[in-house]
C-alpha cells in the first residue's frame, strides 16, 4: 500500500512508531531520529518498507529538509543483501518516483535474508544501521475481504442478540499454499462511540460476536498479520450491523390472553352443564339402592317409628290385610325384596310342595328348608329370594323354643288346639307375638301343613335321656339312633294298628322314646288311640310321655286325662285333645310332668280372623287340687 | 473460593488426564511408525503432516517469545540486523529463499534441507539452555522456554524422520533421506556479555531458522496432502 504524500508519511512513521518501539529488527527506521533531533536538519531517510505477501517488498523514502533533493532521480537506493560474503550494494530495481517507492519484485527478495537500505545522492550517502531488516519481519498483511455478517439468534428476552461474521482472506496472501499462516482480528463499536472493542485473535475466517443489543447500530472491521509476528495488516473497511426489535412480543401477548379466556369460558360451561343436569348426573353417577320391600306391604310402613302400624298390618287388623294382596303385590318387581308370609289363600302355588314331611327335611339336614321356616327364608317357593338377608332358613333369631313350638303347633296348621298357644304367648313381647303373627300368617294351607312335623313340643325330658314329645306330631329325633330304629317300629305299627286311620297319618304323634334301654316304650298313637289301654307304661296319653317302663301310670291320671284327648274330634286334624303347650304343673317324685289338660277353647280372642289357622291349643285349665291329689301316688 | 476451586479444577484436570494417558498409552503402547509393523501404531500422512507442521509453528512461537524477551532486557539499543558480523552457523546450509524457490525445489531436497537444519539446532540449543540454567540473570519463563525449545527440536526432528519414512513407503520420495549431517562446531564462550550477545545472536538465529523449516513444512504438506487446511 502506498504513501501517497508527505503528511501520510509523517503519520505513518508515528503510527509505525508507537506500534514498534521495541525496534524489532528490520523496521526502525526513523523513530529514534525523530524523537532524539527535532531540530536538526531532517536527512533524507526510508519512511518505512512494507512487504504485503512475503514475496515482494516495497520501500518508501523521504528527502526531509532536504528540499533540493526531492525531484526525481536526485535520491538513489541502493540496498545490500547479505547472501554472500561477496554482496555488494545494488541499486534499486524498480523506481516509483511519483511515490518516492522502491519496489522489490519476487526475484530481487529474498526471505530469511538481511536486507540493508541506502539512500544516496549525488556525492553523500545516507544511511543507517535501522534501515536493515529481513523481508518476514516487515510483513503487513491485506486486510480480509467480503466481510458480512449474518444474524444467529435472539435471546428469549429480545433485549440481545448474536452475530456470525464471515470474511475471506487477502487475496495476496497465499494461505492455500501454506506460505503465510494469518491470524484475525475482528474489532467492533457501537455507531457513534470511539472505543473499540476488540476480539481474540484467531486464524479462522469467521466468528460470532456475542451480546449485540437489538435497536443499536454497530460497525465492524477486521485485519490481520501473520502468526508469531507482530505487524498488524491495515483494517478492512467497515460494516454495519442493525437489528431493530421484532415485534413478535405484542402478538404472543394477545395468544396468552385469548388462551387464558377461552379456558375460563370452557371451565364456566362445564360447571353449568353439570349444575343443569344435576339430577341425571346423580342418577348416572349414583343409582339408586333398592329399599327392601315386604310383599304387600306398603314400604312405609317398614319406616322407622311404625313398628305398631306394621303389626296391625301384618296381623290383618289393618286395611284389607296381607294375606288378599300380598301375592301380587309386587309380582312384577323382581328386584324386590321379599319377606315371604304364607296366607291363607296362598293359590299362587307359591307354597312348597309337600314333599315327605318338613320334619324330614328339617332333621335330614341336608335337605333345604321349607319355606315354612321364618321370615325370609324363601328358597324353594317360587320367590327365589336370594337376598333374604339370612344365611340360611335356620335363623337362630327365630328359632328359639318358642318359635320350635310355635311352629309345632302351627305345623297340623288347624285353629283347634293352636290357637289357644297364642294366648301363653300374648304374655310375651309384642316382638314375639309379632313374629309368632307373621308365623301364623304364613301358615295357610292345612294341607300342605299336615304333614308337617318337624316342630315338636317337647313336654318333658326324662331324666334318662328322653325327650317326651307333645302328641299329634311325628317328630323324629336323632339323638338317639335307637329311637330312630323304635320309630320306625313305631311307624310300621302304627300304620299296621291303624289302618283306618289313613288320614290321620299324617298327624300321628309320634312319642319318643329315648329310653336308652330299649325296653318299653309307648307310642302316641297308642296312647292316643282312644279306649287303648295303655298297654305300655304311659301315663299320659297325649302327653308326652315317655316314661321308663317301672312306670305306672296312675290310671286316675290317666282317665282324667283321658277327656282331654280327642284325637278322633273331626274338626281337629291335630287329632289330638292333647295341646302342644300345656302348663307343667307338678313333677313328681318319678320325674314326670304333671300338665294341664289341653283347653277345649281354641283360638284366643286376638286372632278372629284366622279361625283355621293352626294354633296350639292352650290349656286353660289346671288341674285342681282335688284332681292332683288323685294324682298323687 | 478461588483458590478451591482452582485445586478442584486443578484435581479434576489431572483425573482427565490420568484417563486419557491411559487410554492414550493403552492405544499408544506400540509407538507411532510410518509402516504398520508389528507392534507399531500407524498414523496416516496427514495426519504426521499435521502434528509436524503444529509442532513446528510451535516451536517458532516460542523462540519468537524468547527473542522479544531478550530485546527487551537486554537490548542493544540498535539495531542489530545490520551488524555484518553476525553469522549463523546454519548460514552454510543451502536453503530457498523465496516461496518459488521452496516450490520448486524437489521434495526429497526440502526435506533434507529441514532435518539439516534440525540436526543443527539440536546442540546449540542445549547448550544455551544449560547457560541460562547456569546464570540466574533470566526468570524461570525463560529457562523454561529454552529447555521446551531444544525438546522441541529433537521431537521435531524425529517427527519429520517419520514423515519421510512415510513418503518414502508411500512411493512419493525416491531417495533415501540423508540425516547424519554433524552439527557445526560453537564459538567457544568468552565472556558473560558476549555470551549474551551470543545468546543473543543464538535466539536470533534460532527463530529465522525455526520459521525456515516452519514455513518448509507447510509448503511441503500442503505440496503432498493438499487438502487439509492449506
Amino acid at each position: 500500500m502506498a504513501v501517497s504524500s508527505p503528511s501520510s508519511n509523517i503519520l505513518l512513521l508515528l503510527l509505525i512508531s508507537s506500534l514498534d518501539w521495541l525496534s524489532t529488527p528490520g523496521l526502525a527506521f526513523v523513530s529514534d531520529r525523530d524523537h532524539t533531533n527535532p531540530s536538526a536538519p531532517l536527512e533524507p531517510h526510508f519512511t518505512e518498507c512494507i512487504s504485503r505477501e512475503q514475496e515482494t517488498f516495497r520501500c518508501w523514502w523521504s528527502p526531509g529538509t532536504f528540499h533540493n533533493l526531492s525531484t526525481p532521480g536526485a535520491l538513489r537506493v541502493f540496498y545490500f543483501k547479505k547472501e554472500s560474503p561477496t554482496s555488494e550494494w545494488r541499486e534499486c530495481p524498480q523506481y516509483i518516483h511519483s511515490n518516492r517507492e522502491c519496489f522489490f519484485d519476487k526475484n530481487h527478495t529474498s526471505i530469511w535474508i538481511p536486507y540493508c537500505m541506502q539512500l544516496r545522492s549525488q556525492n553523500t550517502t545516507f544511511f543507517n544501521d535501522d534501515d536493515c531488516f529481513t523481508v518476514e519481519n516487515i510483513v503487513r498483511p491485506d486486510p480480509p475481504v467480503s466481510l458480512n455478517w449474518t444474524l444467529l439468534n435472539i435471546s428469549p428476552s429480545g433485549l440481545s442478540y448474536d452475530v456470525m461474521v464471515n470474511w475471506e482472506p487477502p487475496p495476496s496472501a497465499d494461505v492455500r499454499t501454506g506460505w503465510m499462516r494469518i491470524m484475525y482480528e475482528i474489532q467492533y463499536r457501537e455507531r457513534n462511540t470511539t472505543k473499540w472493542e476488540a476480539l481474540e485473535m484467531q486464524p479462522q475466517s469467521q466468528q460470532t460476536i456475542f451480546g449485540l443489543h437489538i435497536g443499536k447500530g454497530y460497525e465492524v472491521h477486521i485485519r490481520c498479520r501473520m502468526q508469531a509476528f507482530t505487524k498488524f495488516g491495515e483494517f478492512s473497511s467497515s460494516i454495519f450491523i442493525h437489528v431493530t426489535e421484532i415485534p413478535s412480543r405484542e402478538t404472543t401477548f394477545p395468544l396468552a390472553v385469548v388462551l387464558v379466556f377461552g379456558i375460563v369460558g370452557i371451565l364456566i360451561l362445564i360447571m353449568l352443564i353439570i349444575v343443569s343436569q344435576q339430577h341425571r348426573l346423580m342418577m348416572i353417577l349414583l343409582p339408586p339402592v333398592p329399599a327392601p320391600k315386604i310383599k304387600g306391604i306398603d314400604p312405609e310402613l317398614l319406616k322407622k317409628g311404625k313398628l305398631d302400624e306394621l303389626n296391625l298390618f301384618l296381623s290383618g287388623g289393618g286395611m284389607g290385610g296381607l294375606s288378599t294382596y300380598a301375592p301380587d303385590f309386587y309380582q312384577d318387581e323382581p328386584w324386590v325384596e321379599f319377606i315371604e308370609l304364607d296366607t291363607e289363600d296362598a293359590d299362587s302355588g307359591e307354597k312348597e310342595d309337600n314333599q315327605g314331611s318338613d320334619t324330614q327335611r328339617l332333621l335330614a339336614l341336608s335337605q333345604p328348608v321349607s319355606h315354612h321356616m321364618n321370615i325370609g327364608c324363601s328358597n324353594a317357593i317360587s320367590f327365589p329370594d336370594d337376598d333374604s338377608g339370612r344365611a340360611s332358613c335356620y335363623d337362630p333369631d327365630l328359632l328359639d323354643q318358642e318359635t320350635l313350638m310355635l311352629m309345632a303347633t302351627l305345623l297340623p296348621g288347624q285353629p283347634e288346639g293352636g290357637e289357644a298357644s297364642l294366648d301363653v304367648e300374648e304374655g310375651a313381647s309384642a316382638s314375639e307375638r309379632s313374629k309368632r303373627a307373621l308365623i301364623q300368617t304364613q301358615t295357610a294351607g292345612p294341607q300342605t301343613w299336615v304333614n308337617t312335623d318337624f316342630y315338636a313340643q317337647v313336654s318333658n325330658v326324662m331324666p334318662s335321656g328322653g325327650v317326651v314329645l307333645s302328641p299329634g306330631q311325628q317328630l323324629r329325633i336323632q339323638e338317639s339312633t335307637s329311637a330312630t330304629e323304635e320309630e320306625k317300629q313305631k311307624n310300621i305299627k302304627e300304620s299296621e294298628d291303624r289302618g283306618d286311620e289313613k288320614k290321620q297319618k299324617e298327624l300321628q304323634f309320634q312319642l319318643l322314646l329315648v329310653d336308652p334301654e330299649g325296653s318299653g316304650y309307648a307310642t302316641e298313637s297308642h296312647a292316643r288311640q282312644i279306649g287303648t289301654p295303655p298297654s305300655s307304661p304311659m301315663p299320659g296319653e297325649g302327653y308326652q310321655t315317655i316314661l321308663p317302663r317301672q312306670r305306672r301310670p296312675n290310671p286316675q291320671w290317666i282317665d282324667n286325662q283321658s277327656p282331654y284327648i280327642a284325637p278322633d274330634s273331626p274338626q281337629f286334624q291335630f287329632s289330638a285333645p292333647v295341646s302342644d303347650y300345656t302348663v307343667v304343673q307338678e313333677v313328681d317324685t318319678e320325674h314326670s310332668l304333671l300338665l294341664n289338660p289341653p283347653p277345649h277353647q281354641s283360638t284366643p280372642p286376638c286372632l278372629p280372623q284366622h279361625p283355621f289357622k293352626a294354633l296350639p291349643a292352650m290349656p286353660v285349665g289346671y288341674i285342681t287340687p282335688d284332681l292332683l291329689g288323685h294324682l298323687s301316688p | 473460593m478461588s483458590g478451591t476451586i482452582r485445586s478442584v479444577s486443578v484435581v479434576w484436570l489431572l483425573l482427565l488426564c490420568l484417563v486419557l494417558c491411559r487410554t492414550l498409552t493403552g492405544t499408544g503402547a506400540a509407538p507411532i511408525c510410518a509402516n504398520a509393523q508389528a507392534g507399531c501404531y500407524a498414523v496416516s500422512l496427514a495426519n504426521l503432516f499435521d502434528r509436524v507442521v503444529q509442532h513446528s509453528a510451535r516451536m517458532h512461537g516460542i523462540s519468537n517469545d524468547l527473542h522479544s524477551e531478550f530485546e527487551q532486557y537486554f537490548l542493544p539499543s540498535k539495531n542489530q540486523v545490520g551488524r555484518v558480523g553476525r553469522n549463523c552457523h546454519t548460514s552454510t546450509i543451502l536453503t530457498p529463499n523465496g516461496k518459488e524457490n521452496a516450490q520448486r525445489m524437489a521434495r526429497e531436497e526440502l526435506t533434507e534441507v529441514i532435518l539439516k537444519l534440525l540436526v543443527a539446532w539440536r546442540d546449540p540449543l542445549w547448550h544455551f539452555h544449560r547457560s541460562m540454567a547456569h546464570h540466574h540473570d533470566f526468570t524461570n519463563f525463560s529457562s523454561d522456554k529454552a529447555l521446551e525449545m531444544s525438546d522441541m527440536v529433537h521431537e521435531l526432528r524425529k517427527g519429520v524422520e517419520r514423515v519421510a519414512e512415510k513418503m518414502q513407503t508411500l512411493g512419493l520420495m525416491s531417495d533415501p533421506v540423508n540425516s547424519q549431517v554433524s552439527p557445526e562446531a560453537l564459538p567457544p564462550p568468552d565472556s558473560g556479555e558476549w555470551r549474551r550477545m551470543k545468546d543473543y545472536d543464538l535466539l536470533y538465529c534460532f527463530r529465522r531458522d525455526s520459521n525456515k523449516v516452519k514455513n518448509y513444512l507447510k509448503i511441503l504438506k500442503c505440496r503432498i496432502v493438499p487438502e487439509h487446511g492449506c
